[in-house]
């Protein structure tokens, strides 16, 4: 199976107050074409400054961006400015956590999926472009097309602003499809239509997706494969289903016991201890200070991602 | 037993014509751990204030031990604030910038006029128990973690003693990792004050988890209210089930029909019969009542348990 982006020794550096922060530490994923690969971390672990790393949308305080994120023989980190620019929006395209700040609150709905079609296929005409955004707004399941395309964001819902990003990236047929916590600040029913149009659409956005998210039941339930993130280093890749069901390394495993069991009774589960430090560089493990499983090994010697079965890898010596 | 707090028939309108209450009525029993659950707009918040004398209720009543509230915050305010203590939903930005978690800690029991030494005396206790030590009392809040705020937040709430603490997504925001110790902590002290805790979350997995009985609303309605257990087994419901429906691994998911409409043209009869997937005819004309069925309070013509379940 080809990669279609391969991240390799991804490096951010950010100038802070109390010094420089490491946001990521040198990140190893490749993403397989057509696939929904759910990258899992909790706060701190770099996810969404990975996404927009990709997307070179980062701000003043980038000290450091070292590494690659080669995708079809072209590494997006070296790319001129004027060529990123024309990858975005067109062969990498994202959906932002925030529908509600993501579109421009001056332009209809009509207007932003129009602006993407024309990038896309400049010299459409008035006609085909408004049947082409109304043909989008039905696949996303939004009743009344043709009177939403005159509407402005502020007057649709979370769930409905959401449908219209996925709308534009529908329209935008981008090779990548990065979605940064989709659905946070959407309720519970309203998620569970995205997640299902998210599940019945992967065919029609054609490309790869990259889903951040803080719910690894929700990665497990939607994604086909599963990185784990923890304190800017990737400590876990495979298959969504048997990752969640026999993890390899600890803080994967921890993090899967954190779920509260309908029917569990007793104390509610937890890891002890704090998220890394990012301005502190750890000589060992970066899990090693909460890890039931340390050992003086794990303090001492950095843990690469390694493969542990045909697959998966695992940062962790331990794992088997 | 006297419930420590209950509305009855409690509506909330703000101007425009915003109904955030609509005839809500609810007992939570002393010493209770009781959730609330509900989406956006369906009230959830509003009630946490309406307990908490910060918002007066447009209609009805609301009883504190017993007596009228109106009754108790003439009395006077504070003593009042000793009895109710709300813990809210961003506790970082709930705490002072300014002030370092020293002063914080200490300012409750400034207010309340307390003695300083014996409040510091329980406040260090508090902290003991609450895993927070004593070199984090000079920093700032932004200097130390979100549990670890949330957790300055529920020393600052519980040092007073009170009887009814209202918590607002209290594990919003904080990773799974760290809920849990938060959560034991926070049913540790329920238990030893026998405090009346009410839960408002959107964490249905939480909510399951420690509480005794649940609340559900929807645009403003209780819509279903019974103990947790059988709630969650058999949900009483449409929306109910909908809701519940979406929990990760939950057999079955229902799908609802668009998103919840306006307050401020809340549909007729049912407030739910534009998104019920059992709707009737009558649904639309005939506002349904609050009534027992199955040992809980449904707001239903046609619910999924009881003799006229389908």
């Amino acid at each position: 199976m080809t990669a279609l982006l391969r991240i390799t020794g991804l490096h951010l550096d950010a100038r802070t107050a109390r010094g420089t922060a490491h946001i990521l530490r040198g990140i190893d994923l490749d993403i397989a074409r057509g696939r929904i690969v759910g990258v899992v971390g909790e706060s701190g672990s770099g996810k969404s400054t990975l996404a927009l790393a990709l997307l070179r949308l980062l701000p003043g305080n980038v000290t450091r961006l070292q590494g690659q994120a080669t995708m079809d023989g072209t590494d997006l980190l070296a790319l001129p400015d004027a060529a990123m620019d024309a990858w975005r929006g067109s062969r990498i395209a994202m959906i932002f956590q925030d529908p509600a700040t993501a579109l421009n609150p001056l332009f209809t709905i009509g207007t932003h999926l129009r602006d993407v079609l024309r990038r896309r296929q400049p010299g459409l005409s008035r006609a085909e472009l408004r049947t082409q955004a109304e043909a989008a707004l039905r696949r996303v399941e939004i009743a009344d097309p043709a009177a939403r395309l005159r509407a402005y964001p502020h007057e649709l819902s979370g769930g409905m602003r959401q449908r219209v990003m996925i709308a534009m990236a529908l329209l935008a047929r981008p090779a990548l499809l990065l979605a940064d916590e989709p659905t946070t600040a959407l309720d519970a029913t309203v998620e569970a239509g995205i997640i299902g149009l998210f599940r019945g659409l992967r065919a029609d956005l054609g490309g790869s997706i990259l889903f951040i998210s803080h719910d690894l039941a929700l990665v497990a339930d939607l994604c086909d494969d599963i990185a784990v993130l923890y304190g800017g280093l990737v400590v876990e890749t495979g298959p969504a289903p048997a990752v969640t069901a026999a993890p390899a390394h600890p803080y994967t495993a921890a993090l899967l016991a954190c779920a509260i069991e309908d029917g569990g009774t007793g104390r509610l589960p937890s890891i002890p201890g704090d998220v890394p430090d990012p301005v502190t560089e750890p000589p060992g493990c970066i899990f090693a200070p909460r890890c039931p499983r340390v050992e003086a090994r794990c303090r001492a010697e950095p843990q690469p991602l390694r493969p542990v079965s045909p697959g998966r890898a695992a940062a962790c010596w331990k794992a088997a | 037993m006297t419930p420590a707090a209950e509305l009855r028939d409690v509506s909330v309108t703000f101007p425009g014509g915003v109904g955030a209450l609509a005839g809500v009525s609810l007992a939570l029993p002393a010493g209770a751990v009781t959730g609330l659950v509900g989406e956006s707009g369906s009230g959830k918040t509003t009630l946490c204030r309406v307990l908490m004398g910060l918002q007066a209720p447009t209609a009805g009543t609301v009883l504190f031990g017993g007596e009228p509230l109106p009754v108790l915050l003439a009395r006077g305010r504070l003593a009042f604030r000793r009895q109710a203590q709300m813990l809210l939903q961003d506790a970082a930005g709930s705490l002072s910038p300014r002030m370092t978690l020293r002063r914080l800690l200490a300012e409750p029991a400034a207010i309340q006029g307390l003695p300083r030494a014996e409040a510091w005396a329980r406040t260090e206790a508090l902290m003991r128990r609450l895993g927070l030590s004593a070199d984090l009392l000079d920093k700032y809040p932004h200097q130390v973690s979100g549990g670890q705020a949330r957790r300055v937040a529920v020393a600052r709430a519980l040092v007073l003693r009170p009887a009814l603490l209202v918590a607002d997504e209290p594990t919003a925001g904080l990773d799974v990792s760290v809920q849990g110790e938060l959560l034991n902590l926070l049913l540790d002290l329920q238990a030893e004050l026998s405090l009346t805790l009410l839960v408002c979350s959107h964490n249905l997995p939480v909510i399951r988890r420690i509480t005794a009985g649940t609340v559900v609303m929807y645009l403003g309605e209780v819509v279903e209210h019974g103990p947790t257990a059988a709630l969650f087994a058999v949900p009483a419901h449409p929306y109910t089930a909908a809701l519940l429906s979406t929990r990760p691994g939950a057999p079955g998911r229902i799908t609802l029909r668009g998103e919840a409409p306006s307050p401020v043209h809340p549909p007729s009869g049912c407030r739910f019969h534009t998104r019920c997937p059992q709707a009737q005819p009558r649904c639309m004309g005939e506002r349904p009542e609050l009534r027992d069925v199955a040992g809980r309070e449904v707001r239903c013509h046609y619910p999924l348990v009881g003799d006229a379940a389908p």
